[in-house]
Parts: structure tokens; sequence; C-alpha cells
């Protein structure tokens, strides 16, 4: 019985020269006796050779010079995006503290629009709540969104 | 003629200088952009290319490469300087390439529906974007690559596109080198079944 992963190793290891010539010798000998593996072997030698021969097209050096500046407009928008969030958080907190401690809580005004304005809020918040969660499940059981972190 | 030597040996560095990188990190954890810039100019090609055998389109590994180094700005002060740095930002970079594919897969799907998917797969077949593409061999070698499971193309763009040895690819991947020589083998099998049994190709998840 043949090992399939010790086979594909040593196909790999024989087309790529890295055999010494005592494996050589015996990988060679176990090759004649199988014409299956013989087979297997040559278009293995075929696939490396045109894989080898193909190579990826290269972009003018011009090019290159643009790279490191996209690269920083990236993160300077990243910066950017996080103070006006930041910003507005801070904003919305105050707002929230006065809609509360001023409209919420004041009885001169009517029971009625604090109660409608309540349950709005309300609405929004388990609207809010659903979608977050939602995303954040999204992104924890599937495999491909992980952050890859060390 | 030097400067393209120059750029193919640039594209195709195997070995990375560890110590160098992990001062140009510490650095960058301090908040020293010009750290970063350095960083970037040493490994900004080699990323390109990787992203550009994986993906087959130079506007997302232009985009793909980039992303990968605003994540490594982010995550910087998370970078233990014992560890090489190339590893960290290959996994990062190919977690990348493989959601880009997953979406295009996706968006085809959604957009024309199975069928108008096969059709697409059929004229996206040997884009000439990516690859050189001197003979008709090639540009179906080409189009059976851009069919593979990731980790078949990967193994495929890491030892033939970018003629890395063994062990830095296994050390890349975090796998056994005698994993790498396997999945190899298999990766070029698979290329063999899809070139001789075009139908079979579009078969295999990202």
């Amino acid at each position: 019985m043949f090992d399939h992963e010790k086979l594909a190793r040593d196909v790999t290891r024989y087309l790529d020269g890295l055999m010494d010539p005592g494996e050589v010798r015996d990988f060679e000998r176990l090759i004649d006796e199988n014409p299956g593996l013989k087979a297997e072997l040559v278009a293995q030698k075929q696939m490396k050779e045109v894989a080898d021969g193909m190579s990826l097209t290269k972009l003018p050096d011009q090019i290159w010079d643009g790279y490191w500046k996209g690269v920083y407009r990236r993160i300077e928008r990243g910066s950017g995006w996080f103070f006006l969030s930041a910003g507005l958080i801070i904003l919305l907190a105050f707002g929230a503290y006065h809609l509360f401690a001023d409209f919420l809580l004041n009885p001169m005004e009517p029971i009625i629009v604090r109660l409608g304005v309540a349950i709005a809020i309300l609405g929004t918040i388990i609207l809010l709540v659903s979608i977050g969660r939602e995303r954040y499940f999204a992104r924890c059981h599937d495999r491909y969104e992980r952050e890859v972190e060390r | 003629m030097d400067t393209l030597v120059m750029e193919l040996t640039e594209a195709k560095v195997v070995t990375p200088l560890v110590d160098q990188d992990a001062e140009l990190l510490a650095a960058c954890a301090r908040g020293r952009t010009r750290a970063f810039h350095q960083l970037v100019e040493k490994y900004k090609r080699r990323a390109y290319y990787i992203a550009l055998g994986l993906v087959g389109s130079s506007e997302d590994a232009w985009d793909l490469s980039q992303e990968a180094f605003v994540r490594i700005w982010k995550g910087r002060k998370s970078f233990d300087p014992s560890r090489p740095f190339w590893p960290w930002f290959y996994a990062i970079l190919a977690n990348l390439c493989k959601n880009c594919l997953r979406d295009r897969d996706v968006r085809v799907r959604h957009a024309d529906g199975i069928r108008r998917m096969e059709e697409g797969r059929q004229d996206d077949v040997g884009n000439p974007e990516a690859v050189l593409l001197e003979t008709e061999t090639q540009q179906e070698v080409w189009a059976a690559i851009e069919q593979l499971p990731f980790k078949f193309r990967e193994i495929i763009v890491l030892r033939h596109f970018q003629d890395m040895a063994y062990e830095d690819i296994a050390r890349q991947l975090g796998i056994p080198e005698g994993s790498v020589m396997s999945r190899l083998f298999y990766a070029r099998k698979k290329l063999r079944e899809f070139l001789e049994h075009p139908e079979t190709r579009g078969t295999c998840d990202v």
C-alpha cells in the first residue's frame, strides 16, 4: 500500500531535485514498477514546466511612486472618520442628556408628547441593537470575515 | 534593463530581514510614519504581485495590498517584535484576497444567477491583465489557475510566480514543509484535471 501523502511529497521533491542520489534511485525503481505512478509523474512534470513558464505582468516603475500616497491617504481618512465619529458621539450624548433632563422629565411638557418621544427613542434603540447584533454574529460566524491577529 | 532586474528581484525577495523589520515596526508602534513608509516601500511590490496572482485583477491587487498595509498600521501595537513581520502581513493579505474572491463570487451569483455566472466565468478566463500570456496553453493554464480553490492557487502563486523556497512558504503559511510539497502536488493535479476536463471548473469553493 502506498502512503499517498509521502508519495505526493516525493514526487515534488524528485521534480525539484531535492532528493539525494540514494533516494532518487529508490524512487526511480518505484516509478518503473508502477505505470500509473509514472504517468502521474509525467503529468506533474508537464504542469510544473507550464507554470514555471508563466510570469505576472510587471507594472511600470512610475506607477509605484504613487503607492505610498495611496496607503497614507487611507490612513488619513481612517483617522478622519474616527475623529468625526468621536465628535458625533459626544454631541449625541450631550443632546440625549438634555433631551432627558429638559424634556422627558419636564412636567411642563404634555405627557402624551413625552411618552411619544420616549417610545420612538426606545424603538430606535431596539432597531440599532438588533442590526448591530446581527452584524456582530455574521462577522463572528463567517470564517472569511475573521480578522487575522497575532 | 537594470531597473527591470531590480524590480523583479524586489518582487521575489525570499528571506526578509527580520531584525530590520522589527526595528521599523517598533518605530511604527511609536507612531513614526517615516518608519512605516520604509516598511511599505520594502514590501509593496511583493505584496502587490502576490495579491495579483491570487485575485487576478491589477486594480483589486493594488487596492488589497494597500488595505493590508493600512491594517498593519492599525494593528502595529499588537505586533510581537520577536516574530517575523512577513507571515503576519501575508496572513492579513491572504485573508483580504480570500474575502475579495468570495465577494466577487457572491456578486456574480446575485447579479446574474447561477447560469449567467457560468457564462461569466467563461468570459473571464485567460484574463490578460494579470499574467503575460504568450501562448494558448498559458491562457488555458491561467484560466484553470483562477478556478482553483484558494489554498491551491496560493501555493501555485508562491512557488511558481514568486519563486519561493519550500522552507519560506512553510514559514509564511504556518504549515510543515512536507505539507507544502504535498499541497503543491495536489494543486498541480487539480490544475491538470481542470485543463483536461474544463467542465469540472467552478465546482470548487473559493
